[in-house]
């Protein structure tokens, strides 16, 4: 890259350092070859965003890339790339780049371009193009004059028209407004930066397992959230077509707004999205399980009897009644602690608690697991005991909660962007000149002109007005 | 099922027809070669729609849900755009390349293992539909063909890979071309390109097209993000991806109008934007793990 520069190096010398520091950072982030090191850096620094997965646990960078490249993960940030210092700071170079470029680039060329009629009108400036051509009519110039117009006029051209002794001249132009579309791209990519950043310094993401029936409060702000049902959609073939939860926003006590959720159909409340993005079996609680009696001596249990979570039910033919309590889907005992803990969220050793009732009276408060009947007795001093025969798992729904001020900023910089887009790439600015000059039997006619993008569509279109200007 | 399956195959061997069509046209110049190669495109066009359309009355979804599903979309948004190119700009030569990179990707779709071609039914986070056009739709029984942001989002992605990869074959020729005509040298078959100064401009068009359909492919996936997953940009290898293509393109936009970086090295960021296509089409699915593991 170019360090020094006539402008910034003439004026520095009459400068303080720090002006001269200022001028040369504004230099730099003028420059093209800026955007194009930023650009292709943020490029090549993305990769390894992708290539190495992000946000894991320490330990499992560890394991996978040895201690040593690990640390040389941490060291960089890698692991959290797109957070991390270097990034942002590449970002903000580019955002730099666009504003410098924006402010040294824009002003002036708003000016030529509003004022690009008031030009001293050059009769000799058609023959400075690599686009021009020749025609010889047969008409006055004033014929001739006219005919350029009407073509010019077809193809949705401005004109204006000057003379200059006995030369007539006409300036045509089209889609000025595609020069913005540069600038208009620039501005949007701003504002995408912008929604972006008040996503992050002002909004959060949580998430919040709930079973049916429980309700969520929802952090920094005034309402809950109950979960009604949680269900799955299957096709016929038996693949999963969707999950649901039925939700209801409840508002200091009153329910406000009843909605079901799906993938791809959050709720939006106060500013707040909730998103279903989980299911799960719950490892702590089930909906009800059987529960059987087998008597002593017997071989097989008797048939099994439905016990709802929590509820009391009469055992038929004992004395007994049995509550269900508890649940542990892997269990385990801490024997240090005296407590019950599950292993893992899996049913990997399932087991429920039950109260055991005899006439009102509380007589025991047993484990019984499903893989291992009968391995304690449930009732103590007695001919009867109890076996877990299965149970039906209470299902609970995971809903992302996520709160972003700034996505409409970001939908409102994509849109600016489609149209900066439009502009930039598909809106040309041509520029015309035409010279008639006549010798009173013919006429000569000479076409040139710019234009600042598509050179084809210009070369056929320049073609193309001579065409009807000489067939007229 | 077997009704695309018919379609496909007589794409399959149209494209190899249509190829060495293009291929005679540029390696003996005859004309007549040339028209013959052009219709043939035509009728390779409609057979490839013919795939797409009988695809999606088969699996009752538009035909974008998996890799073999969107590699055939590739290549009729492909032929679609060479078309339009030969007709605008009334230049043959470049459908040889055109025309064998279509084969070659037909090739691969028919060679993906099963699991990428079968039918399947939409899983929970590729369904979406628009509710303004089922609402537009349901008074005449139509809603179940209302489209939605899938539809939408890989549509507009893929106009853009197809847009790269014609500007792709138009870099290399460049390049080739470029060194012709900076050493002075002749070869019959390299003098039927364009001239250099043609063929950077056509690669440049190409991108003007491409650039901005990448870029709607990637803020229309970032709506649809923000319905599904519930925030616009995770960061997904997928999303990484289509940004760093995205950002090597503009790069190339850039540097056409920096002085240095005009031509060569242009039409070298234009191939390594096409890299970078062809990593974030494939090498995403099949290396990286993330949200988009499905296609």
């Amino acid at each position: 890259m170019r360090k020094k520069d006539n402008k910034v190096s003439k004026g520095a010398e009459g400068k303080a350092w720090y002006q001269a520091i200022g001028s040369k950072l504004w230099y730099l982030f003028n420059s093209l070859k800026l955007t194009l090191f930023v650009l292709i850096t943020l490029a090549i620094v993305s990769i390894f965003g992708t290539v190495i997965e992000q946000n894991l646990p320490a330990e499992d960078y560890v394991a996978r890339y040895g201690e040593k490249w690990a640390r040389v993960i941490f060291y960089l940030h890698l692991n959290d790339l797109f957070h991390s210092f270097t990034f942002q700071a590449l970002l903000a170079a580019l955002a730099l780049n666009i504003i410098v470029c924006t402010f040294e680039r824009f002003p002036p060329k708003w000016k030529a371009l509003l004022n690009h009629r008031s030009e001293k009108f050059d009769p000799n400036i058609v023959d400075r193009f690599s686009n021009s051509e020749t025609v010889s009519l047969k008409v006055p110039a004033e014929t001739a004059k006219g005919r350029v117009l009407k073509a010019f006029a077809r193809k949705k051209f401005k004109t204006m028209t000057f003379s200059s002794g006995s030369d007539q001249l006409v300036y045509a132009w089209k889609g000025i407004i595609g020069r913005f579309g540069s600038d208009v791209t620039h501005i949007s990519l701003l504002l995408i930066l912008l929604g972006a950043i008040v996503g992050s310094v002002a909004g959060y993401k949580d998430y919040r397992a709930v079973y049916e029936g429980g309700t969520i409060k929802i952090p920094k702000a005034d309402f809950k959230l109950r979960l009604d049902k949680f269900w799955i959609d299957y096709y016929d073939s038996g693949q999963i077509k969707q999950y649901n939860s039925l939700l209801t926003v409840m508002e200091n006590g009153k329910e406000v707004l009843h909605k079901q959720i799906w993938v791809n159909e959050p709720l939006y409340f106060k500013g707040i999205r909730f998103y279903q993005s989980s299911y799960g079996v719950a490892w702590d609680r089930v909906n009800d399980a059987g529960i059987a009696i087998k008597k002593k001596g017997e071989s097989d249990p008797q048939a099994p009897v439905t016990v709802k979570w929590e509820q009391l039910v009469k055992m038929p033919n004992s004395k007994y009644s049995v509550k269900l309590v508890g649940y542990t889907a892997d269990f385990a005992y801490d024997e240090a602690t005296g407590t019950v803990y599950s292993k893992s969220p899996d049913a990997n050793n399932p087991a429920v608690k039950l109260e055991v009732y005899e006439g009102g009276k509380l007589v025991s408060t047993p484990w019984i697991f499903l893989k291992y009947p009968g391995i304690f007795p449930a009732i103590p001093n007695s001919d009867t005991d109890l076996v877990l025969e299965g149970y039906h798992g209470e299902m609970y729904s995971g809903i992302s909660i996520n709160r972003d001020p700034g996505t409409n900023i970001v939908w409102l910089g994509a849109a600016v962007m489609g149209i900066g887009f439009i502009l930039a790439f598909f809106v040309y600015h041509r520029r015309v000149w035409v010279r008639i000059r006549g010798n009173g039997k013919s006429t000569e006619v000479k076409i040139g002109g710019m234009i600042n993008k598509n050179n084809f569509v210009f070369e056929r279109e320049i073609k193309e007005i001579l065409d009807s200007v000489k067939s007229d | 099922m077997i009704l695309s399956l018919v379609f496909f195959t007589f794409s399959f061997v149209f494209y190899l027809i249509t190829g060495l069509l293009y291929l005679g046209h540029w390696l003996f110049g005859k004309k007549w070669l040339g028209q013959i190669a052009t219709s043939m495109a035509y009728v390779t066009l409609l057979s490839t729609t013919m795939v797409l359309i009988t695809r999606a009355s088969e699996s009752g979804h538009a035909p974008f849900s998996n890799l073999y599903e969107s590699m055939v979309l590739f290549v009729w948004a492909t032929n679609i755009g060479y078309l339009a190119m030969e007709y605008r700009h009334k230049l043959k030569v470049l459908g040889a390349i055109v025309m064998i990179i279509e084969f070659f990707a037909m090739l691969s779709a028919s060679l993906l293992p099963y699991r990428y071609k079968s039918v399947e039914p939409l899983n929970p986070a590729l369904q979406n539909k628009w509710h303004w056009m089922m609402n537009v739709l349901s008074p005449f029984g139509l809603q179940k063909y209302a489209i939605g942001w899938l539809d939408f989002h890989v549509f507009t992605t893929f106009i853009g890979y197809s847009a790269f990869a014609i500007s792709f074959g138009v870099s290399i020729i460049y390049l080739v071309k470029n060194r012709y005509e900076t050493n002075g040298r002749h070869n019959s078959l390299v003098d039927a390109f364009p001239d250099a100064r043609v063929l950077d401009e056509l690669g440049y068009r190409a991108i003007a097209w491409g650039f901005p359909f990448l870029a709607v492919g990637i803020v229309s996936g970032a709506v649809w993000a923000n319905y599904a997953w519930g925030t616009y940009w995770s960061w997904d290898p997928k999303e990484t991806w289509s940004l760093i293509t995205w950002l090597v393109y503009a790069a190339y936009l850039h540097a056409r109008v920096t002085r240095g970086w005009r031509g060569k090295r242009a039409a070298y960021l234009s191939i390594a934007g096409f890299l970078a296509v062809i990593f974030l089409y494939w090498g995403v699915s099949f290396v990286l793990p993330g949200l988009h593991a499905y296609a």
